[in-house]
């Protein structure tokens, strides 16, 4: 297993974090696209945690399991939280000056997305593409 | 990033838009842009993206800032180089780019500027030399003006 854990304080930070992910899944044999994908996951919650928390940090790593190899992201801040999960989720909903897609837009294309955030104490996503997956949701 | 990104072409401006910009750097880029539009009187603007190998709200953003800015500003925006993966995720993001046309390369961005500035511009440059000299209208027109 690997896993690499990059600090985001600043937006080099995430372009760091954004190559280092597209090569480990090129590295697992993701998908032209499908290591687009990864890398849009990891620039929208790092965009996201430098945004809204100002700092924290991005863990990438390969999960590699008897019938199934995938790559998961956690995203973990101990920023302002988010008041309501289901609203962050909505396309379209910011309380920045983005277009609000980030969050819908990862969830969708993404495999498997898991938030849990407390208001005033911070916020964490963890986020996994498989390999050949065919799960949409 | 260097300065070497936007480059002037007849009446278009080429931007070689660089891989892995942050925000600063989109900041420069715009204003360059801007600088150069002006000094050039720039009618086109061809944001050429065969650089870029990534999609994010961040990209979709910088789009949509650049085309409107360059409108702001007089000139039209035209797209190229997106390539296959990055239009997939565009479209997958709910990122469609409805007003800003697209074309496969460089001489395909120069065919369209030339095309739509003669139907515009020249073509009205052509229609108002006929009424002032070719038809009767105009003739009739000029010998009134002349009484
Ligand atoms: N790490 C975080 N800490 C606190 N709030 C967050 C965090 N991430 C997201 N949010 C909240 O969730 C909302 C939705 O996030 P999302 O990424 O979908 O949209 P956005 O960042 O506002 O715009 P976009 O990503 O399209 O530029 C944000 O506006 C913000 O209120
Ligand atoms: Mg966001």
């Amino acid at each position: 297993m690997k896993q690499i854990t990059i600090q985001i304080r600043r937006e080099s930070d995430i372009i760091l974090a954004s190559q280092r992910g597209r090569k480990l899944a090129d590295t697992l044999g993701f998908s032209n696209n499908d290591q687009v994908l990864v890398v849009l996951a990891i620039s929208e919650i790092a965009h996201n945690i430098l945004r809204y928390a100002t700092k924290g940090e991005v863990t990438i790593l390969s999960l590699v399991e008897a019938d199934k190899t995938g790559l998961e992201i956690m995203a973990w801040d101990s920023g302002p939280g988010i008041h309501n999960i289901g609203q962050a989720l909505q396309d379209g909903y910011s309380t920045g000056d983005g277009l609000g897609i980030g969050l819908p837009g990862v969830k969708r294309l993404m495999d498997e997305f898991e938030i849990s955030s407390a208001v005033g104490k911070g916020t964490t996503i963890v986020i996994r593409k498989w390999l050949h997956s065919s799960f949409q949701n | 990033m260097e300065t070497t990104a936007v480059q002037k072409l007849e009446n278009l401006l080429l931007v070689s838009v660089p891989q892995d910009m942050t925000d600063e750097d989109v900041i420069l880029l715009r204003r360059q842009v801007l600088q150069k539009i002006r000094q050039h009187g720039s009618r086109w603007v061809l944001l050429d993206f065969a650089l870029v190998d990534i999609c994010d709200s961040f990209f979709g953003r910088f789009i949509y800032s650049m085309a409107e800015m360059v409108k702001l500003m007089g000139a039209k925006v035209i797209i190229s180089g997106l390539q296959d993966a990055v239009v997939e995720t565009l479209i997958d993001l709910g990122l469609t780019l409805p007003h800003i046309p697209a074309v496969l390369d460089l001489d395909d961005a120069l065919a369209l500027a030339r095309s739509t500035d003669a139907t515009s511009f020249g073509a009205m440059a052509s229609i108002r030399e006929n009424v002032v000299w070719d038809t009767p209208e105009a003739k009739l027109l000029a010998n009134r003006s002349e009484v």
